[in-house]
């Protein structure tokens, strides 16, 4: 009975929902999407989780490593981090933390932090804070940055531009690859022959050169917004290729496949067969080489950023985190600052095997 | 066969025109100009130049020019072999090149050999062994080539290697082998500062291409011939090596040429954290300062490698799939 | 008081040094710094000039070696009869060995040039404070201050034998500056008053530079690092044709005056050049040719535009110890080529260097001291006496939008900008708390110092008297995000600050100055840029205010360009100042600001002053500088740029202190020719 309900339901299910059943048995992919809609989330509510503002930064407070929090004071649920006074070292030169374990401060969950804008709303509530707090003093989950700024605030305020950049870029590079390699396909012909050779041409280039170029050109007195979408721009003017390919390849494979040909027979107009033949039978096709693309794109903001071409302070990004500990004091001083690639890491591994689950579970033959 | 050979030659010229047009245009396209550059060197030691000795500089070097002038002086050279003079190391760029050129190539090339020696056998063992532990922890560890900056893991194994092993800070020689002309002994030290950056440099590729060949190789697996090969009794590494193996190197190969500017873009950023003497500081340095012959030089040769590499791809793939020899013909 | 200032190769005769002395430099530093305790700022120290002439004289072995071969002749034919005796610091030194450095390319020629910065006609001993003789034995300045007469050592040869006489000084004099093909525009440092000064053959060993007005700073010009005076490794490297002496024997082949226009044309073209200039260039700098003549202690091998520039000692070196060893000891210098700074000091701390302090990055200092035992290396810090290693030069001339430049040309709003930093943060931060908090005036013990309260003069954070001053402008209004607006009603107030990643880290400075700008509502955007790209918009009056040094203008007059507008290049002040300065009042526009007109006018006049003179008539031009705030300092003194030295623990007479400055060319004024390998 079950057996022959689960067929009459693949037999009259559209291509997207057997994708996503097939996608479903794929355990790493699931987890994937669950760790980058965790991202998304946190980028999101970054200000809100932020313990204090990114860009304010106190010498007394450079270079902490990571404090732990203490949960429970005398047995009860509430949260404080012990006070810490730095002194430099005269003969190391190195700034010296230590606990002052007599001072407790207390933590506040839900109190007043610096003022940030929450989809319009004007708030300063954040997830945690600290009650009467020296200037010194902060929640330092993941340690302090060589000006003294909290590594877990930026880190969040962090992934919200570097995750858009993604997103926006490669939103650029869908439409230009689907355009292109579309027409490409459809056409063929001298048509097909000039597509391919432009995409040859780009591909032949070692990107870094080109990213340089482009980079250096733009004005030096745009603002940090404009610079961003540039270089999204940038970016992605590189991307489309291989999305340009995919689409290209599907086509040309799909035009020969049965269904196609029955519409053909049938008299259904071009048009009509692309939209509404071809295309649904290769959009997960499409959003796994699309989830396979974004990675590229943050990577790319990474390097550009560490060739000093990328985002510029006093915007936050990954590549500019990455940036900050990119030099020997860090490994030697601060190795936590290093943390802030764990994060890249995860995600460009998220979108990984997401697209890869998307691409096994796209696949008809499956 | 031949008109083939020959149609993707006429191309790969084409494309190599284009690479120049483009990487020429690219240079053009910062404000501001060498002297710019060279004025503000000065300044920063000390020294300084007047605005009328600019003037002149700017004279001297043809700067002033139309762009289509400039390039056309510097194309007519190229096809001379002159590449011209490069402003900021005041030598001929073939000279400043020099052995860069092909050091880039053995490190390209070396992690080229290390990506195909790595990424061959895991790939087709995942693809054999789907959804094993071994396919999921090399995969794993592909990715993990891929996610890591290789900036920072340069880095972070340039420092580490030092403090804890006392072993000579990048470079692809040790100092006393620097100075010596080029013999066996040069070389062997090569060969031994050569696996660290190439490392580095083939984990991102090799990550790609596992995911390539063993997706290839699966879906080579289902399809009817191979279910027959076993029905038939072949033994299970015939079954695999004869036909799907080959069939899925088929897009493996295609993807040789592509890898190669990859590499060649990861040498460049490998190269400055390292400070090996590859193009790759050379073509940064000369974008900053706006040398425009070395660099367009730079990116020129390092086009034309790629094209070069495409053709050989192209030629691969005809020797490893008759189907496209056929075709062809 | 008119003093005649003369020295003969006797430094007890010097009549007037400057009025500093190597304990007051001394006590200035362990006064301020709690870092006495760590040891690694020493006593100022260094080899020093004697005039006892030994009687015998030795040389390194292989040149003995060439001397038997009859290749060389002996060393005492080689050595002037009156040779530049040097006492080294500890010992006498012992012959050999190799000095491993790095350098970061093709443009790093300072590097090498400083080293043989004893090709100087004039220098400074090792305090950085008086003058003494270098290539001359010594100098007269006539009682009206418009000779100044030069005395050559007798017998002094170039680097391939050849006599270095008068007549050296009159090529470059009549072939050189005076050729317009080489030389367009004649130097501000050849005139006094307005007006060009001629140079005058006296004898073979004595020249004379004429000018018609007072020019009592002339002998300061030639010790320092000038055009005229920078010497021949500097001055005629990197497209240079200043200086005041050249090779004339052998750069004459290249020239068509002694050959023909065919003739050297055909000859640059053979080369690969294009005109017969492009081929002198190269053929007069020593980075990058290997048979160009030269008078400093080692000379190129390998040049500069290779992976490795070799040096190797110069046979002809006029310098000996006291004990008659002809200098250098060591034989050779291979410097190393490594593009980035986190190479350069990785390799630095694995001791592959065996002494380096440019490059050196500071904000390393903790790493540096860890692996001292490792790499056997010792660490030095030397002390700078500029006034603040980040300076922000202020663009009073800034025309592009109306509304800033007449804030940026407003005293109040610059000294307002000013009280908003703060300068312990900043201290602290990116100097380990070695340097000293305070305003662009040099160090209270250089005799152009107009004292300590000028030191901290708008230069201490002051939050409310900031905003008083702000809100005085009319700037009252703010924005949501508590920033104030333009008083035109354009939205946000933007003050950019251009900045450049050389030396020091100066984006991550500016952004830092910028956050603490929040407090007095002035939104500061930091616009980080390439060091071409940055001085590009300068040169074109493109900027607001430029993050940089004001290194050398603790001696205002040899290096303006930092404090004043008085060259077109860099033109951080605004291009139209220092263009109708530089022209004499020619060309540009003349400055609106009484204070600036008055500065500049002081300025000028000072050339043609006595030293005490001087020295008064430049602590009111910084009284000026500091009270106007033409340009805000934040923190200075310190080892930051190239004071952070690493020196192996196998080489001697090794300065445990070292004066670091634009005119001691650091390290030259220590004489690297007397360091050694004890083993």
């Amino acid at each position: 009975m079950a057996k022959a309900n689960d067929a009459e339901r693949y037999a009259v299910a559209t291509q997207m929902q057997l994708t996503w059943w097939r996608f479903r048995r794929h355990k790493l992919a699931m987890v994937s999407l669950f760790i980058v809609a965790l991202f998304y989330l946190l980028a999101v509510g970054a200000d809100f989780l932020a313990v204090s503002d990114p860009h304010e930064g106190d010498a007394r407070t450079s270079y902490i490593a990571p404090q732990p929090i203490h949960l429970f004071d005398d047995g009860s649920f509430r949260p404080y981090i012990y006070g810490l006074k730095g002194v430099r070292d005269v003969k190391t030169f190195k700034l010296i933390y230590t606990v002052d374990t007599s001072r407790k401060v207390y933590l506040e969950f839900f109190g007043h932090g610096y003022r940030y804008s929450f989809f319009g709303i004007d708030t300063d509530r954040h997830l945690m804070t600290l009650r009467d707090p020296r200037v010194t003093d902060g929640i330092h989950l993941l340690g302090t940055d060589l000006l003294g700024r909290d590594l877990w605030s930026r880190l969040m305020v962090a992934s919200r531009v570097s995750l858009t950049i993604g997103l926006v870029g490669v939103s650029i590079s869908l439409v230009l690859g689907v355009l292109l390699g579309g027409i490409s396909a459809i056409r063929g012909g001298w048509v097909d022959n000039v597509i391919q050779r432009g995409i040859e041409v780009v591909r032949s280039l070692p990107t870094i050169p080109l990213w340089l170029g482009l980079a250096a050109a733009l004005p030096n007195d745009w603002s940090v917004t404009q610079i961003y979408f540039a270089i999204t721009i940038i970016i992605s003017l590189l991307a489309w290729t291989d999305l340009a390919r995919v689409v290209r390849g599907k086509f040309l494979s799909l035009r020969e496949e049965e269904f196609v040909m029955a519409a053909e027979l049938a008299g259904a107009s071009q048009t009509r067969i692309i939209f509404h033949h071809m295309l649904p039978s290769f959009a997960s096709h499409i959003i796994a080489a699309v989830s396979l693309a974004l990675p590229a794109m943050i990577i790319s903001e990474t390097s550009l950023s560490f060739l000093g071409l990328g985002l510029r302070p006093p915007a936050i990004s990954w590549g500019i985190l990455l940036q900050d500990a990119q030099n020997i004091q860090t490994l030697a001083l601060a190795p936590w600052l290093l943390l802030s690639a764990v994060p890249v890491i995860l995600v460009i591994l998220a979108f990984n095997f997401l697209g890869d689950g998307l691409r096994d579970a796209a696949d008809p033959y499956g | 066969m031949i008109a083939f050979v020959i149609r993707r030659l006429v191309m790969g010229v084409f494309t190599i025109w284009l690479i120049s047009v483009v990487s020429f245009v690219i240079i053009q396209l910062p404000p501001g100009d060498f002297v710019d550059s060279y004025i503000a060197q000065l300044a920063a030691s000390g020294s300084v130049i007047s605005a009328n000795e600019a003037a002149s500089m700017r004279e001297l070097y043809g700067l002033g020019q139309p762009m289509y002038v400039q390039y056309g002086k510097w194309l007519s050279r190229v096809v001379t072999g002159d590449f011209g003079e490069s402003m900021m190391w005041r030598r001929p760029v073939t000279e400043v090149i020099g052995d860069r050129l092909w050091l880039t190539l053995v490190l390209s090339f070396a992690a080229l050999l290390l990506t195909w020696a790595l990424a061959l056998p895991i790939g087709i063992y995942s693809a054999v062994r789907q959804y094993s532990w071994g396919d999921y922890a090399f995969t794993l560890l592909g990715f993990i080539g891929i996610a890591v900056p290789n900036f920072l893991l340069a880095l972070i194994i340039m420092y580490f290697s030092f403090r804890l092993f006392g072993a000579n800070v990048g470079g692809l020689f040790s100092p006393a082998m620097q100075m010596q002309p080029w013999g066996l002994a040069k070389t062997w030290d090569l060969m031994k500062h050569l696996p660290l950056p190439a490392t580095i440099l083939a984990l991102a590729g090799t990550a790609q291409l596992i995911r390539i060949m063993r997706a290839n190789l699966l879906d080579e697996l289902r399809k009817p011939y191979v279910v027959t090969a076993r029905a038939r009794g072949l033994p299970e590494r015939r079954v695999i090596l004869k036909y799907p193996v080959r069939a899925a190197l088929n897009p493996f190969a295609s993807n040789i040429a592509y890898l190669f500017p990859y590499l060649v873009s990861g040498s460049i950023i490998i190269s400055i954290v390292l400070g090996l003497p590859t193009v790759g500081p050379l073509l940064v340095q000369a974008l900053v300062a706006q040398d425009m012959f070395l660099a367009g030089t730079i990116v020129l040769l390092l086009g034309v490698m790629t094209v070069i590499g495409t053709f050989i791809s192209d030629l691969v793939l005809m020797w490893v799939d008759p189907r496209i020899r056929h075709q062809m013909d | 008081m008119a003093t005649r200032r003369r020295f003969l190769g006797s430094a007890s005769v010097f009549a007037a040094a400057l009025a500093v002395s190597p304990e007051a430099l001394a006590q200035a530093v362990n006064s301020k710094s709690q870092f006495g305790a760590s040891g690694l700022v020493g006593k100022l120290d260094g080899a020093s000039q004697s005039t006892a002439v030994p009687a015998k004289f030795q040389e390194a072995p292989q040149l003995a070696a060439l001397v038997k071969a009859g290749k060389l002749p002996p060393v005492e034919q080689r050595i002037p009869s009156e040779p530049m005796v040097l006492q080294p610091l500890d010992s006498v030194g012992k012959y050999g060995g190799t000095w491993h450095r790095a350098f970061i390319g093709p443009s790093d020629g300072e590097n090498g040039n400083r080293i043989m910065a004893s090709d100087k006609l004039l220098f400074w001993d090792f305090t950085g404070s008086k003058v003494v003789p270098c290539v001359c034995k010594g100098f007269d300045l006539s009682k009206d201050g418009k000779t100044t007469t030069l005395f050559l050592r007798k017998g002094m040869k170039w680097g391939d034998g050849a006599p270095f006489t008068a007549d050296d000084f009159v090529f470059w004099y009549e072939d050189m500056y005076l050729n317009k093909d080489l030389v367009p525009s004649p130097i501000s440092d050849m005139s006094a008053g307005g007006k060009q000064g001629r140079l005058v053959k006296i004898d073979e060993t004595t020249v004379q530079f004429q000018f018609d007005n007072p020019y009592y700073l002339f002998p300061d010009m030639l010790a320092g690092d000038t055009l005229i005076g920078g010497g021949q490794s500097v001055r005629q490297s990197a497209g240079n044709n200043y200086g005041a002496y050249a090779p004339g024997h052998y750069l004459k082949q290249f020239m068509p005056k002694y050959s023909s226009e065919t003739a050297v044309n055909k000859l640059a073209k053979e080369a690969g050049y294009e005109t017969w200039a492009r081929l002198l260039t190269v053929k007069k700098d020593w980075e990058l040719n290997p048979e160009l003549p030269t008078l400093g202690p080692w000379r190129t091998v390998k040049p500069i535009n290779t992976p490795t520039w070799v040096m190797d000692r110069n046979p002809y070196y006029y310098a000996v110890d006291t004990a008659g060893n002809q200098l250098p000891y060591i034989d050779n210098i291979i410097m190393n080529l490594a593009e980035d700074i986190e190479v350069v000091n990785l390799r630095a701390m694995s001791g592959q260097y065996d002494l380096q302090a440019r490059h050196i990055d500071l904000s390393k200092l903790p790493v540096i001291l860890e692996n001292q035992q490792r790499g056997n290396y010792k660490v030095h810090l030397d002390l700078a006496y500029n006034g603040a290693d980040t300076t922000l030069h202020i663009n009073m001339g800034y025309t592009k939008d109306p509304v800033v430049g007449k804030l940026l040309a407003t005293a109040d709003f610059r000294r307002a900008l000013a009280l908003g930093i703060d300068r312990d943060q900043m201290n602290e931060t990116f100097w380990l708390g070695l340097g000293t908090p305070g305003s662009t005036a040099p160090a209270e013990a250089m005799p152009e110092s107009p004292g300590p309260e000028w030191r901290k003069k708008w230069s201490v954070l002051d939050i409310k008297q900031a905003n008083a001053m702000l809100d005085k402008l009319g700037l009252t209004k703010k924005d949501s995000a508590g920033y104030r607006v333009r008083p035109d009603g354009g939205g946000r107030l933007v003050i950019q600050l251009l900045a450049v990643k050389a030396f020091m880290d100066w984006p991550k400075h500016s952004e830092m100055i910028s956050q603490h700008w929040r407090k007095i509502g002035i939104f500061g955007e930091v616009k980080e840029s390439e060091r071409g790209l940055a001085f590009q918009r300068m040169a074109s009056g493109d900027h607001h205010i430029l993050v940089w040094t004001n290194g050398g203008t603790e001696l205002l007059y040899l290096y303006p360009s930092w404090a004043l507008p008085t060259d077109v290049t860099p033109g951080a002040y605004g291009l139209e100042t220092a263009r109708w300065y530089a022209s004499n009042g020619a060309q540009g526009t003349k400055p609106e600001d009484p204070h600036m007109l008055k500065a500049l006018e002081m300025f000028r006049a000072g050339a043609g002053m006595e030293e005490e003179a001087r020295n008064k008539n430049a602590q009111e031009i910084w009284k000026i500088m500091v009270d106007q705030q033409f340009h805000i300092g934040t923190v200075g003194q310190s080892p930051a740029l190239m004071g952070v030295r690493i020196a192996s623990n196998k080489m001697g007479n090794i300065p445990d202190r070292a004066c670091i400055a634009q005119h001691c060319r650091t390290p030259g004024s220590s004489h690297p020719e007397t360091w050694f390998f004890k083993s």
